[in-house]
Order: structure tokens, then sequence, then C-alpha cells
């Protein structure tokens, strides 16, 4: 590093401890109240200060600072937006927190009578089974959908661009839609006259359908951009040595995309573990099934029971444990699923 | 050199944008005050968190009116139509933008708020009326702006019609009658069902488990007699009451238009009632302002939903929420002016009465409304013929979570009157234990 003038450090070290004097007395101003309308300003000012003085600090380790430095507002935001919040939540899930103030704290008495509770542990079952369903509903439909839109189809740009339609209308107009469609219109053609909707069994049968005709072309978009990639020469080649359509279909042309297979089955299933506006304007729970001595909502999955709980009952620190409960179930069956996919990808 | 010198310019470019956003927040609330600072008040403007979006431009245009006059500036936020009003509250109080004044819809609202509101008990609204909202200690603290009434309302001149008096509608036998007489002359009277009642559990729950079976709970009780309430509350139940409501919301369901019973919206219940293809709906008076979405008002009025053998003649009517002051709102005094001026001036009984088509819970408030169902609430509340509200103190998601789904089974015939009551008892038990 050479010489190092002793005016350069005392102006940096100057800087850093005016830049902390400042951020400090800010904060301290804020968390007593104070209404002062400097104090956001002296926060950046002394925060930037701060950061002069120590990017122009002369020492052996100047790169490693300019790497944080530069490193800091994504660390920042991201710690902001997503690590904040995630630890307030799981503190709150521990508290007997309304969403106003915390009276005391709880520990894990909120995580075990959740799962005491009949109804979680049916709208878990419920959900699960959804999950499982509609995952492969959708990626046999848009899979089946994505064959046909890369065949040689007289208009197949109009049938992608209109399987993908229903994707952009959002999930709340389309569950009253629906709503209407299964309450008035098909009444009048079937079941004589009763709705769909007012059955335990057929109600989750309406939601699987409305959910595979909004995200089927979703899908479909991304095997037939899958299918696109498959090279011409091996389909060719295979048909030189006799293989029909199934045979390139399977040996050829599946195994060639499995990384597709991998980002679609992925993103179903996080989707549908994760459904709340379509079963919050469809059905929002309802109708009502009997099961021994108890009644439960028939189609009240996890999103809207966290929602319920903690709306509907005004139990925010439960809904916050399930929500939690939520988030680990989803990260490990994500996870697990990803790397057993990976495994069966074939390298190009 | 130069790479420098544009850095240090972006840099401060930066810090001087965001200082300007952070104090330019803190002033912007008062902006439109055209020069009202110099009469009175403190210059900022009180904030209303409305939760009852039908009187939101008859508010609006008051709160204008009351600038004009004392200089004070309002500003109304309303809400409502399916929005979760208090957990909008909330995310206001996380973010320290309280409102200075915020619904809250009974008990289980207000356990939130305890220690936020203000103390309103020397306000003049207090002594003018019995509806206001205390804490426990007897302090008021919630400012009632209306009264409502529910129970099952009936169109007149249909009911003249088919020769059935109102006034018989006060009993179990009373109803049965008149729903027989009615289902026989549906030809005549050109209806599809006689009563238009709905009962599913998702999107419903509120009417069937509030409003019907808010009968069972305070119904022909004196309006402080909380028995059956505290029964409830402690997941308890008087067996040959609820059996009784049973039958007689059997009796309801069977005369209903079955398509609405399980599976209708409001807006099915509202269009079927409104547009005069059935007698009776469990609605209260805030459907007055829907006439004019049809086809105009017509003779109507409320009766009970008398599911007793005996005769129960009032109807449940209270304020069905408060707003509350919060307490460390910066200008209390002129938030309390203001409710005075709303609650006891001539002008601000108009605005609640005419303009918003509500009953007054005050006292000194000598205007009548003149839509047929608000007109028909006053009525009973001039014969002192009333009860409490007390299903609104339930806990909390009770209606939704336990009994909306029990009514719709029951509704839908997968219990009978045996299976309701147990099943009534064992949910109940559960729920309140939790």
């Amino acid at each position: 590093m050479g010489k190092v003038s002793p005016a350069k450090k005392t102006f940096s070290l100057a800087a850093i401890a005016a830049g902390l004097v400042l951020s400090v007395i800010a904060l301290v101003m804020d968390f007593t109240g104070s209404t002062n309308s400097m104090r956001g300003t002296m926060l950046i000012a002394g925060v930037v200060i701060l950061l002069v003085g120590l990017y122009e600090l002369p020492t052996e380790k100047h790169r490693m600072i300019i790497n944080i430095i530069f490193l800091l507002p994504l660390v920042f935001s991201f710690a902001v937006t997503v690590l904040l919040p995630f630890a307030a939540g799981i503190f709150y899930s521990m508290t007997d927190w309304n969403g106003v103030s915390l009276t005391k704290f709880v520990g894990l008495s909120n995580y075990i009578n959740m799962f005491k509770s009949g109804e979680y542990l049916y709208s878990f079952v419920v959900t699960f089974l959804f999950t499982v369903i509609n995952m492969i509903l959708v990626n046999l439909v848009a899979f089946a959908l994505a064959l046909l839109c890369t065949s040689k189809l007289k208009g197949r740009d109009f049938f992608r661009a209109a399987f993908f339609l229903p994707n952009l209308i959002g999930g709340i107009v389309l569950g009253y839609v629906w709503q209407f469609v299964f309450n008035k219109v098909l009444p009048e053609f079937i079941m004589d006259g009763a709705s769909m909707l007012s059955d335990p069994n057929l109600a989750f049968v309406a939601i699987l359908i409305v959910s595979c005709w909004q995200y089927a072309g979703y899908i479909m978009m991304i095997y037939i951009t899958g299918l696109q990639t498959v090279p011409k020469e091996v389909i060719e080649a295979s048909s030189v040595d006799g293989a029909n359509a199934w045979v390139t279909l399977t040996k050829i042309r599946i195994p060639m995309i499995m990384n597709t297979f991998t980002v679609c089955i992925f993103l179903t299933l996080v989707n549908s573990f994760k459904q709340f506006d379509l079963n919050f304007a469809l059905t929002a729970g309802a109708p009502a099934r009997i099961m021994g001595d108890n009644i439960y909502q028939a189609t009240e999955f996890l999103a809207l029971n966290i929602y319920n709980t903690a709306i509907g009952r005004n139990q925010y620190a439960a809904g916050q444990a399930k929500a939690v409960v939520f988030f680990v179930i989803l990260a490990v069956v994500s996870l697990t699923q990803v790397t057993i996919s990976k495994k069966k990808e074939v390298e190009l | 050199m130069k790479k420098k010198l544009v850095s240090l310019l972006l840099a401060s470019a930066m810090v001087a944008s965001l200082a300007a956003c952070g104090s330019s927040g803190g002033n912007t609330s008062g902006g439109d005050n055209k020069g009202g600072d110099s009469k009175s008040g403190s210059g900022e403007a009180i904030r209303i968190i409305n939760g009852k979006i039908e009187i939101d431009k008859q508010l609006k245009a008051f709160a204008k009116a009351y600038e004009e006059e004392t200089g004070q500036a309002v500003t109304i936020e309303s809400m409502g139509g399916g929005v979760d009003i208090q957990g909008q509250i909330k995310g206001y109080y996380q973010a320290g933008n309280m409102p200075d004044l915020f619904v809250i819809g009974g008990d289980g609202d207000f356990a939130n708020w305890k220690d936020q509101v203000a103390d309103l008990s020397d306000c003049a609204f207090a002594k003018d009326t019995d509806m206001a909202y205390t804490d426990d200690s007897g302090k008021v603290v919630g400012f009632p702006y209306a009264v409502e009434g529910h129970g099952i309302t009936y169109n007149k001149e249909m009911l003249d019609k088919a020769g059935i008096d109102p006034a018989t509608l006060i009993n179990y036998e009373g109803f049965k009658a008149a729903f027989e007489k009615l289902d026989g002359m549906k030809e005549e009277l050109g209806i599809d069902a006689v009563c238009s009642v709905a009962a599913e559990s998702g999107q419903m729950y509120w009417s069937s488990g509030n409003h019907v079976f808010g009968y069972y709970t305070s119904g022909g009780q004196a309006r402080d007699d909380k028995s059956i309430f505290d029964q409830i509350s402690k997941g308890e139940f008087d067996d040959a009451r609820l059996a009784q409501f049973g039958k007689f919301f059997e009796l309801l369901c069977k005369y209903s238009d079955q398509k609405i019973l399980i599976s209708g919206t409001y807006d099915d219940q509202m269009a079927q009632w409104m547009n005069k293809k059935s007698v009776f709906i469990t609605q209260g008076n805030w459907i007055d302002v829907s006439f004019k979405d049809y086809n105009g008002e017509f003779d109507s009025g409320i009766a009970p939903l008398a599911f007793t053998e005996e005769d129960m003649t009032g109807i449940l009517a209270d304020s069905p929420s408060w707003w509350c002051a919060y307490k460390d709102g910066k200008n209390l005094d002129a938030v309390k002016k203001f409710l005075d001026y709303l609650a006891t001036s001539e002008e601000g009984q108009k605005c609640l009465v005419e303009e918003c088509g509500m009953v007054s819970p005050y006292k000194s408030c000598k205007l009548s409304p003149s839509t047929p169902l608000a007109k028909s609430v006053s009525q009973y509340i001039a014969d002192d013929n009333t009860y409490a509200w007390d299903w609104s103190n339930l806990k909390e998601g009770y209606a939704q979570r336990c009994i909306g789904g029990i009514l719709e089974s029951y509704a839908k015939g997968d219990l009978d009157n045996a299976g309701f009551v147990k099943m009534m008892k064992s949910q109940t038990k559960a729920y309140m234990n939790q």
C-alpha cells in the first residue's frame, strides 16, 4: 500500500465517528418517539458519511470494504423485505399477538393447539389431496395441449394464445365468474338443478376444474418451449431407424425435456399447495361436511384456513404459527422434489 | 477526478431526494385545508375510518359543510364490501398512521383496542343515547351513529293480498299458518317461493349465523338480560329453546327457495325479494338503500323471527358499530367537537337520518326516516320493543367458523332436528373452550 497519508486516515476516522454518532442519534430519536422531522435525513446522512469514511480508510482490507459497500444496498433490501419479516413472523407465532399488541410469550402452544384441532388437520388432508391431484391433472393436460400445439395443426398459434388466456385473468375474478357458471348455468343442464358447489365432493372437483383450466395454459407454454428445444436431427435419425410417434415421444422427446418437467412439476406443486384466491372466491370453504360428530368446511385449503384463523377469528398469532408450518412444508417438499428431479435430468 | 465529481453529485442528489421524501410526508394530510387554519382547531384534518361504505358520499358532504362552518377539515376514508376493516386498521396502527376515529363492531374488535381508545364520557352525545359503547369500567368509548334492526322482512302488499295481518307473526304457529297460506297462493301472488333465506356457509354465514341465529341469543330477552348469551359463551344451551329454534329454522327452510337456500349469494337473495318473487327475506333495514337498484320502494316492514311457541313481539335492534377515538391522536378535542356536532346538532341529525337513511340512536333527534324499513325499526324503538344485538359480542368467528356450517347442513337436510341440537352443542362447546 506504500505510504499512508495521516491526513487521510484522520479524515476517514473522523467521518466514521461522525456518521456513527449521527445515525445512532437518529435511531434513538426514532425509538423514543420523537417527532423531529430531521431524523430521517440525519440517519441517511449519517450512514452516507460512515460509508464515505470506510471507503476512504487507508487499510489492507480496502478491497473487502469496497465489496461490502457495493453489496450493501442489495443485502439491506433483502434483509428488510425478507429476513426481518420472516424472523418477526416466527417470533409472533410464539406469542399471543392479536395484530395490535402482545401481552405474553406462549412458547410452542400455538403449534401444539394447531395440530390438536380437527379443522386444521382436515384442511391439511384436503390441501394435500388437492395438491397431488391438481399437479398430475395440470401437467397431463398441459403436456397434451403442448403436443397438440407443436404438431402441424392448423391455426396452432391461435390455440396457443387461447389456451394461455385464462391465466391472464385474476383468480378472484375467475372464482366469481365460475361461481356463476356452477350456480346458475350448469344446474340448468345437469344434476337436477342442484349446484355442484353445494356438495362437498363436487365442490372439490369444481375447484380442480377451474384451477386446471386456469393454469394448464401457462404450463403448456413452458412445455412448448421445451419441446421446441429437441433437435430436429435426433427426431429425423430416429424416424430413419423406424421409430413410430409413440416411441419417439417416450424414448426421445420426454427424456430430452426432463428439465422442463422439473420446472413444471415444481411450479404446479407449489402453486397448488398455495392455492388461495380461487378457493376464496369460488367456495370460501363451503359447503360443510359432516364427519362423525364434527363438522368441517369441506373445501377450506391451508392458505384459506390461515387467513380465516387470523382474520375471521382474530387469532393472528395462531394464524402466524400455521403460516410458519406452511412455509416449512413448502420448503421441504419443493427442495426434495427438485433434488429428485435433477437426478433424472438428461445432460444435453 | 471528473468521475469522482459525478458520483459525488449523484450521491448528494440521492440524499437530497430521500430527505425531501421524508420531510414532505408529515405535512400532506393538512394539504387541502384552504386557509382554514386561522379559524380554529389544530389545523390538521380529522381522519375517520368509516365502516359503512353506503353512507360514504353523505358523510363526505357533511364533512365539507362542517369544514366551511368551523374551519376544521375532516377526511372520511370509507371501507366495506368485504374489506377486512379491522385488519386494515391494524395495518395503519403498525405503520404509525392511526386515524383519529375508527370503527369497531363489538366486544371482539374492542378487545384489540382497549388500550388505545380515548374516554368520551364528557362528550354531549354520551348523555343523549343509551347505545354508546362502554368499556368494562363504564366509560363511554364508542360513538354510535345508527340503529339497525333485523328480523324477517315482509312485503306488506302481498301480506295484505293474502289477508295476513303482520301482527300475527309473533310466534311459531303464526308463521306456520302464514307460510302455508302463502304457499298455496303462489300463482296468485306471482311468487317463486315464500321466503328468501340464504344459509350457504362460505359467503352467507353472516346472515344465517349472525342474524337468524341472533334471535336464539337474545330474542324475547330484556335488553340487559344476558343469561342466554352467557350460556352460549360457556358452550351451553337451553335444550328446549334450541329445539324450538331448530324447528322454526326447518320451517323457514321448507318454504324457502331451495337454490338460494343452499348456494345463493346475497345478490340472489335480494334480487328474488326485491323483484317481488318472494314475500319474506331474512335481512334488516340496511336493505332500504337497495330498493332503488331494483324496482323502487314498496310497502314493507320487519317482523321478529319469532321461533318460540310463546309470543315474541320485538325485533333485534342496536347500534351495529361504533366509532372509537384514538387516544394518542393529535386533535382529540376537535374530534370530540365533531362528534357532538354530528350527534346533537340539527345538521348532524339531518345528515344521519335524512341523508343516510338511518335511524338515529339519539334521544334529542326528532326527525323520522323516510324509507319503509327504517320507519319500521323506528316504530319498534318508539314502542320500546327491541332486543339487544348480543350476537355481535359472541366469540369472534363463531358464526363463520362454527355454526355457519351446521345451519347449512341442517338447511340441506343432512341433519335432522335432534342432530342439529346435538351438533350445535358439541361444536359450540369445542369452539368456546378453544
